[in-house]
């Protein structure tokens, strides 16, 4: 007879391959045996059983092994206390002469020039719809390692870093989740944490750490301590000022840019599950202090950026923002004036687009000249939109209508050249061949 | 504006005396015709409405808006479900097609909307049909504004829902329509997003309930399992509100789906015009073959007429190939003149929504006077009345039939349908035996939710939902035992009492509800250099009908296939006038993995395990229209589809099958006539589709495999396809493989190993009781012309293998 055991049906429906291909951490599971035989009549085919199974399971190398996870000495060789059973918190001050990058940790507080604060407290997400001069204090850093990128239920955030200013100097806490039925405990902690928080500061946190965290608090069933909090995600700005000019947008590379801060050793993000899981199965302990290492290193670098992404916003050339992008911003804003500095001040580095618009603010405050000129230069290297802003300015403005009308013509086919031709060759008949020529003056251009 | 008129049965008769004429016309004169292909016929006399009064505690809000949308009564039915409903009862409302049976849903899911701000889910099998759904909701809630109320917001959560919306649906929505694949895969995965939504909800209502049968029944039932225990967790107990097309057990299938009891409905209070129905068996046309002439000839003669008459109709075809080939044949009747909006239109699955919406209009509007289509249009889509329902071929279940033929009918006219029987042998044993579709429905929906692998798979699932506690249940199986196998897989750790999820994955995306989800493929039409997306095809489809050189039909528009993207799931077509169609060549080799177990049977050896299967596509032929010639070949350089499944096969005595049948080339198609016999039996044995069944010959171990050639005889075929000499010296054991066609099998075979005998007689009185000569497709499959004088004919040879593993 077949074997009767969960194992061995499962074994016998699925086959070898897919048996393996499902075995997570490579151990060798019951149906890796196969009996090659295609037709063995009224035979039997050997299987393991059900209760060899569960003894490997029970004492074998994947649930509860010998070595199994030992908070004290987890806590002792990384240094953190514990809290409850299952929660660790590792603490520590660091005084404002720490350097991280190319600065002393003192220097991460922002000006108190609320101006300054101004764009990003535009990008941060707000509850209620008040209307902040500054960002409201005292900000938050946090940072969670995950058990996986699925997102959903079933993912964890076994490490929660969090990190505020103490005085002149910081205070780093890294709350570990050690064992799993622990978590209330943990998330009251980090609850705890975010209690008095003016402003959650995060990278990618809108996206990532806020819901997973907020999933975890409702599958606990508390309240989620997120829900009201004022969270500033620093990839947002980092995305507006650098999203064009840096290859990519991750943390690491934010940090070598403006900070000069570069890791050495670090523990990839991507490896942060296989290092929690290898505690939770093997109570293996070295990697875990990598997790902790490149979690302390994310916040220390979400304090470091938050002052310098309130600078490229203010002086982007000096940051190596991307001062269309910043200028746009503020437009955006109805920070026009600021606008028109910061392009103008990169003129010569201005592509296309950016001049256009830089020739946009200049005609809302009246700057026809000034606009004109951009126009012109532009339209003379073949730029459509500024030929059109040209017909435009010659049609409304000076009314040359054969000059709008010749530039009219040069712009690409279609309805819209046709409706803009059709519109001033009526109006040039209205006021008679002659009024035209008459109107155009002596500042035509040359028609190219 | 003239309010809509409330008098069903007057605007009903009206419409009667002025169409039903033609539908008597056209059954007379089908009668007179072609007496002789009639195999038996029915008349369903016209029924009377029973009606009850609209509840009286019915929201004065909900009240005013039903009666302004003409509503002033309702059918027994719908006050029946209504009582349940409020009561909190588990409900299915099984009446047939048009009787109203969304309003047994929608009283009271709006009536605990707008009075107690509770919500609701729609799950329906297909987005086309939450859409429409929709659309319905809609209306009411605008007649609801429109009566001073308050408005209800309903908003269908499908693939489609862009991810800044999903937000507002899940906060705001207090009706969600969705389908059973985003509840498994979206919602129940992330259902801390939708805690308000949970905790709010009150009704569950489960439209199309007898679609929920099979591999797709029993994985529902699971993520059923799933989604109540989500609501517990919110504290919530919603009532499920199923409705039916006529099943033999709908009760019994809804209480296995939600797994608590359910109260049944099912008289229903709805009128219906008198129905004609028709049993049609196209003409022999080789006696001595047993050949008959196509289904589609007489099913386009048939619309044709109907059509002339100025009747609308509907005719529905088994494959999408088909609906392109009878809407071409009908177009080039009806749609000559470009100029005129065309009177003939397919309607299939692969079509982009968009024209399928618009087709749905144009049927709506009457425009449109016949429509071709497979399966897509059975299930609620709301197309407006039609007169006559041709159905191509048998749909495979007595409830799909009579759901196609319902949509012939409605608003009280008398209605025709005809079923046009193919030379399948399922087809002609309804010929035969009619009694089958005129009798009380004897079709039992089976699901097997408790099948092992689908029901660890969603034991996973739920495990990452929600951690599982030491105590817990879920199936029938010991879960226990099940987490502690997740445990040793590395996906759960158990700490306290509890089974938490560890891994880093999400396995709702490895489940698919359906089959195996591997990314559809979109063809692209690149004609004049543009980039249009034309239709969508599924995986499993692909293969067949997407190969380099392929004809591939939209509304009868053939385009051809320049270069498939394989990886990137493309293919990219231009316009073509081909005046012929491709059909690709497959072929299946099998190679047995593991015998799980054995026994003797009659002069041979039957036996159950698992197979490794592969699918290949070496070409395709073209075959020109109307001549239905082989005009050519062409050859598919695609990858082989591979799968594991179990199967159960049969082998003989090697010296038993040579005392019987010496001749080897007799002895393989003697198989293959077997194979083709057992197929169809175990098909209904099982209560599945035949497609959800395979069958293959060959010997077990890949060295060899046999298949029907294109001379009609049996062949023998090497590894890669290449023929065989048949009188080798190798060792000749046939092996005759039915296997459950879907990835690791979903149980089919343990079944089938079971009653092998009984499968046996039966395939051997399907054989022997068939009144061919020789052989026939509806019994060992088409022969040859010449074989039914052979001393052993193919029918002989088929009964003689099966004698012997009898």
């Amino acid at each position: 007879m077949a074997d009767r055991s969960l194992a061995g049906r499962l074994g016998r429906l699925r086959g070898p391959t897919k048996d393996a291909s499902a075995c997570v951490d490579g151990s060798p599971t019951a149906s890796g045996d196969v009996d090659p035989a295609p037709l063995v009549r009224a035979g039997t085919v050997a299987q393991d059983s059900f209760a060899d199974r569960v003894q490997r399971l029970m004492g074998g190398s994947s649930a509860r092994s010998p070595g199994a996870p030992d908070e004290s000495s987890l806590a002792e060789s990384i240094g953190a206390e514990r809290i409850a059973p299952g929660v660790l918190r590792l603490e520590r001050l660091l005084d404002g002469r720490t350097r991280h990058g190319c600065a002393p940790l003192s220097c991460f507080v922002l000006d108190a020039d609320p101006g300054l604060q101004r764009p990003l407290v535009e990008m941060c997400s707000r509850p209620a719809c008040e209307d902040d001069e500054g960002l409201r204090w005292p900000a938050v850093f946090l940072d969670t390692e995950t058990s996986g990128l699925a997102g959903g239920t079933g993912t964890w955030a076994f490490m929660t870093g969090v990190l505020r200013q103490d005085g002149d100097g910081w205070r780093l806490r890294q709350y570990l989740l050690a064992r799993l039925d622990a978590e209330p405990v943990y998330l009251e902690a980090v609850r705890d944490e975010l209690a008095d928080a003016g402003t959650l500061v995060t990278y990618n946190g809108r996206a990532f750490d806020g819901p997973l965290l907020t999933t975890r608090f409702r599958l606990a069933g508390f309240p989620d301590p997120l829900h009201d909090l004022h969270h500033l995600d620093l990839l947002g700005p980092t995305r507006r000022a650098f999203g064009r000019v840096w290859p990519n947008c991750r943390l690491t590379t934010a940090e070598t840019r403006l900070l000069r801060f570069v890791r050495e050793g670090d523990l990839p993000g991507s490896e942060a599950p296989a290092a929690w899981l290898g505690w939770l199965r093997r109570g293996e302990i070295a990697p875990l202090s990598g997790v902790l290492r490149h979690n302390r290193w994310d916040l220390l670098s979400l304090a470091g950026l938050l002052p310098a992404l309130a600078r490229s916003f203010d002086d982007p050339t000096a940051f190596g923002a991307d001062p269309h992008a910043v200028a746009t911003f503020h437009r955006s804003k109805g920070r026009e004036a600021l606008a028109l500095r910061l392009l103008e001040s990169e003129r010569g580095r201005l592509g296309p687009e950016a001049l256009l618009d830089l020739a946009r603010l200049y005609r809302r405050r009246g700057d026809w000249d000034s606009a004109l000129r951009l126009w012109e230069s532009l339209s003379a290297t073949g730029d459509q939109q500024a030929r059109l802003a040209l017909a435009k300015y010659h049609e409304h403005r000076t009314r040359d209508l054969t000059l709008a009308l010749e530039l009219a013509l040069g712009l690409p086919p279609g309805a819209d050249r046709e409706r803009r031709c059709d519109r001033l060759r009526g109006k040039l008949t209205e006021v008679g061949e002659d009024a035209g020529r008459d109107i155009e003056g002596d500042r035509r251009l040359a028609p190219d | 504006m003239t309010p809509p008129t409330s008098n069903d049965a007057s605007t009903a008769s009206r419409h009667s005396s002025s169409t039903a004429l033609p539908v008597e016309r056209l059954k007379s004169r089908l009668l007179a015709k072609y007496a002789a292909r009639i195999s038996a016929r029915q008349v369903q006399p016209a029924t009377q409405a029973v009606w009850r009064e609209l509840p009286p505690d019915l929201t004065p809000a909900l009240d005013s808006a039903l009666r302004a949308r003409g509503l002033e009564r309702l059918y027994s039915h719908q006050r029946a479900a209504w009582d349940l409903a409020r009561a909190g009862r588990h409900l299915v409302v099984a009446t047939p097609t048009a009787s109203g049976k969304t309003l047994c849903y929608n009283m009271p899911v709006l009536q605990s909307v707008l009075t107690e701000g509770r919500k609701a889910l729609y799950l329906f099998p297909t987005k086309a049909l939450a859409q429409d759904q929709v659309a319905e909701l809609m209306e009411l809630g605008r007649a609801l504004t429109e009566s001073g109320g308050e408005g209800i917001r309903a908003f269908t959560f499908d693939g489609d829902t862009p991810g800044d919306a999903r937000k507002a649906v899940r906060t705001r929505g207090d009706i969600v329509v969705s389908n059973p694949d985003m509840l498994h895969q979206a919602i129940l995965p992330h259902h801390t997003k939708w805690a308000q939504f949970f905790e709010g909800l009150a009704y569950v209502v489960v439209d199309e309930l007898h679609s929920y049968r099979g591999v797709f029944g029993s994985h529902v039932a699971n993520v059923f399992r799933r989604l109540r225990r989500i609501c517990r967790f919110y504290g919530v107990e919603p009532a499920f509100i199923f409705a039916s097309a006529t099943i033999a057990n709908p009760a019994e299938l809804a209480e296995r789906l939600c797994g608590a009891p359910v109260e049944a409905i099912l008289e229903s209070g709805a009128p219906q015009g008198e129905r004609h129905l028709l049993l049609w068996n196209p003409p022999v046309i080789n006696p001595d073959l047993g050949i008959r002439a196509s289904a589609r000839s007489q099913s386009t003669r048939i619309a044709r007429m109907a059509a002339k008459l100025g009747l609308k109709a509907i005719v529905f075809a088994r494959s999408r190939l088909m609906v392109e080939v009878i809407t071409k044949y009908l177009k080039d009747v009806f749609d000559q003149d470009p100029r005129n909006p065309p009177r003939v239109l397919a309607y299939r699955g692969g079509y982009l929504p968009s024209e399928r919406r618009r087709g749905e209009q144009a049927m709506r509007a009457g425009t449109v006077d016949l429509v071709v289509a497979t399966s897509a249009l059975e299930l609620g889509v709301d197309i407006g009345a039609l007169d006559v329902a041709i159905l191509n071929g048998y749909p495979g279940t007595v409830a799909a039939t009579m759901q196609r033929l319902g949509r012939a009918g409605r608003r009280l006219r008398p209605s025709l349908g005809v079923l046009v029987a193919s030379s399948d042998p399922l087809d002609q044993y309804l010929m035969r035996n009619p009694e089958f579709l005129f009798g009380a429905s004897p079709e039992h929906a089976r699901i097997h939710p408790d099948q092992l692998l689908i029901l660890l798979d969603h034991v996973r699932c739920a495990a990452f939902e929600l951690p599982f506690g030491d105590g817990e249940t879920f199936g029938a199986e010991d879960l226990g035992e099940m987490l502690s196998y997740l445990r040793d897989e590395g996906v759960l750790q158990r700490q306290g009492a509890r089974w938490y999820w560890v891994a880093d994955s999400y396995p709702a995306n490895a489940v698919s509800l359906r089959s195996v989800a591997e990314g559809n493929f979109v063809v692209v039409d690149t004609t004049d250099g543009a980039q249009t997306i034309i239709a969508e095809v599924d995986y499993g489809s692909a293969p067949g009908t997407l190969y380099e050189g392929a004809i591939y039909m939209v509304q009868s528009q053939p385009y051809q296939v320049e270069k498939l993207d394989w990886v990137g799931r493309k293919a990219f077509v231009t316009r073509t006038r081909a005046d012929y169609y491709t059909d690709a060549i497959d072929y299946t080799r099998l190679k047995i993995l593991d015998r799980f177990e054995g026994r003797l049977q009659g002069r041979g050896a039957v036996a159950n395990g698992e197979v490794h299967l592969v699918h290949r596509y070496p070409g395709y032929k073209k075959i020109r229209y109307y001549s239905h010639d082989n005009v050519g070949y062409g050859n598919i350089a695609l990858p082989d589809q591979e799968m594991h499944t179990t199967s159960v096969w049969w082998q003989a005595e090697p010296a038993a099958l040579e005392a019987v049948l010496p001749d080897r080339q007799k002895a393989i198609e003697g198989f293959l006539g077997a194979a083709y016999a057992l197929h169809h039996v175990a098909a209904l044995r099982v209560m599945a589709e035949l497609q959800d069944l395979g069958r293959a010959v060959g010997d077990g171990q890949g060295t060899w495999f046999a298949v029907v050639g294109n001379d009609g005889r049996g062949q023998m075929r090497g590894p890669d396809n290449e023929p065989l000499e048949i009188d080798g010296t190798r060792r000749f054991e046939p092996t005759l493989f039915l296997y459950d066609n879907y990835p690791g099998g979903v149980g089919l075979s343990a079944p089938l190993y079971d009653d092998a005998q009984r499968l046996l007689g039966d395939a051997r009185d399907l054989v022997a009781g068939c009144a061919c000569r020789g052989g026939c497709p509806a019994c060992v499959g088409p022969i040859l012309a010449g074989d039914e004088d052979l001393a052993w004919t193919p029918r002989q040879t088929a009964l003689a293998v099966l004698e012997l593993l009898k």
